[in-house]
């Protein structure tokens, strides 16, 4: 049984040695066609000076559009699975060690060090989230980077519980994301009645161009990711999180 | 060049072979994290064929790599934590479910009880 099941994984993996090794190892030259349009024209027609960003804000942002969607739909996936989960088992769980704040059920895997550093670094790397967002056109950064470090604050501040703040409540969370996602469709739909149609490119056919627009779906996607990852780690640590 | 590529093949199949090998359910998770990890180095490589500074374009910058596939990375990875977190959701509903995070004894008390 042993036996045969290695030579299974073995020979699977040689299999797909055989497949990727070619992608891997393949020495094609690559194409710089791109690379140098986006050199010469990104700047004046986007008007965001990270490239990156003036791609996946201006040149492809349906593709961003889907990939909200995406996320959306994972989380709603997640929280329907998770949230029935705690109706049924709220069990008391305790540690050896614990402090008797510690003991209650929620607080059951936290030490005192924990919420102190977590409560602590909070608020600054809110902050720190926040000017990753808003700088995120004309430095490495953007929205989604942006997003994923305000989740990880809130994440600390819910972890902490000296700050009391009604920002690692679900429901207001949840508000929050509902909101950006609504701003979301409405700036990406603008370009129906400007241009030529819904799937065209909003740097080139639109003409608000400058950076403003790549600042705002920056603040939008960064909401929008910051507060859907967040609900969910939220949710994965205990349900509904109230101070 | 070639140490890299054959790094990130390394990277590849020890998350492959985790992911078909391994009976614990989070390592088939942590196995599946490390194939999407391989992917997107492998993209950064490729595109930091052509040049060798970031793509934050400014007056004296020369000889940047390709943003493409970073924009296109930045998809993945998002995907990526969609896709660990729906997972880990359903290993939590498995292990209420059926007490245990390893496929057999999970295969086996679904059996006996259905």
């Amino acid at each position: 049984m042993k036996k045969t099941s290695f030579f299974k994984i073995f020979l699977t993996t040689f299999i797909i040695s055989l497949a990727v090794l070619p992608i891997i190892l393949s020495n094609k030259s690559w194409p710089t066609l791109a690379r140098d349009y986006l050199f010469n024209q990104a700047f004046n027609e986007t008007g965001a000076s990270n490239t990156v960003s003036s791609i996946y804000l201006g040149y492809r942002l349906m593709d961003t559009l889907g990939e909200t969607l995406v996320l959306l739909v994972a989380i709603t996936g997640t929280m329907s699975i998770l949230l029935n989960l705690h109706k049924q088992t709220l069990e008391s769980v305790e540690t050896e060690s614990s402090l008797s704040p510690e003991k209650r059920p929620q607080n059951a895997l936290r030490t005192n060090l924990v919420e102190v550093v977590a409560s602590k670094l909070g608020p600054i790397i809110l902050l720190f989230g926040l000017y990753v967002m808003l700088y995120g056109h004309i430095s490495p950064g953007g929205g989604f980077q942006g997003g994923v470090i305000v989740a990880s604050a809130i994440v600390f501040l819910a972890l902490g519980t000296e700050v009391k703040t009604k920002l690692t409540n679900s429901v207001v969370l949840s508000r929050i994301e509902a909101f950006s996602f609504i701003s979301l469709i409405l700036v990406t739909t603008y370009v129906v009645f400007f241009t030529d149609g819904f799937f065209s490119s909003i740097a080139t056919d639109s003409p608000f161009v400058s950076a403003s627009i790549i600042i705002l779906l920056n603040i939008i996607i960064g909401l929008k990711v910051g507060t859907s990852l967040a609900v969910m780690i939220i949710a994965m640590m205990g349900g509904q999180h109230a101070h | 060049m070639l140490i890299e590529r054959v790094l990130i093949f390394l990277i590849f199949i020890t998350g492959f072979i985790g992911l078909i090998s391994m009976k614990n359910i989070i390592k088939k998770i942590i196995g599946l994290n490390l194939l999407n990890s391989a992917v997107v180095l492998l993209f950064i490589l490729e595109a930091s064929r052509i040049g060798d500074k970031a793509p934050i374009l400014n007056d004296k910058i020369q000889n940047i790599v390709d943003p493409i596939p970073q924009a296109l990375m930045l998809t993945a990875i998002v995907i990526g934590v969609c896709v660990t977190a729906l997972s880990l959701a359903m290993s939590v509903r498995l292990y209420k479910t059926t007490g245990s995070l390893d496929i057999t004894i999970i295969k086996e008390r679904l059996e006996n009880e259905y």
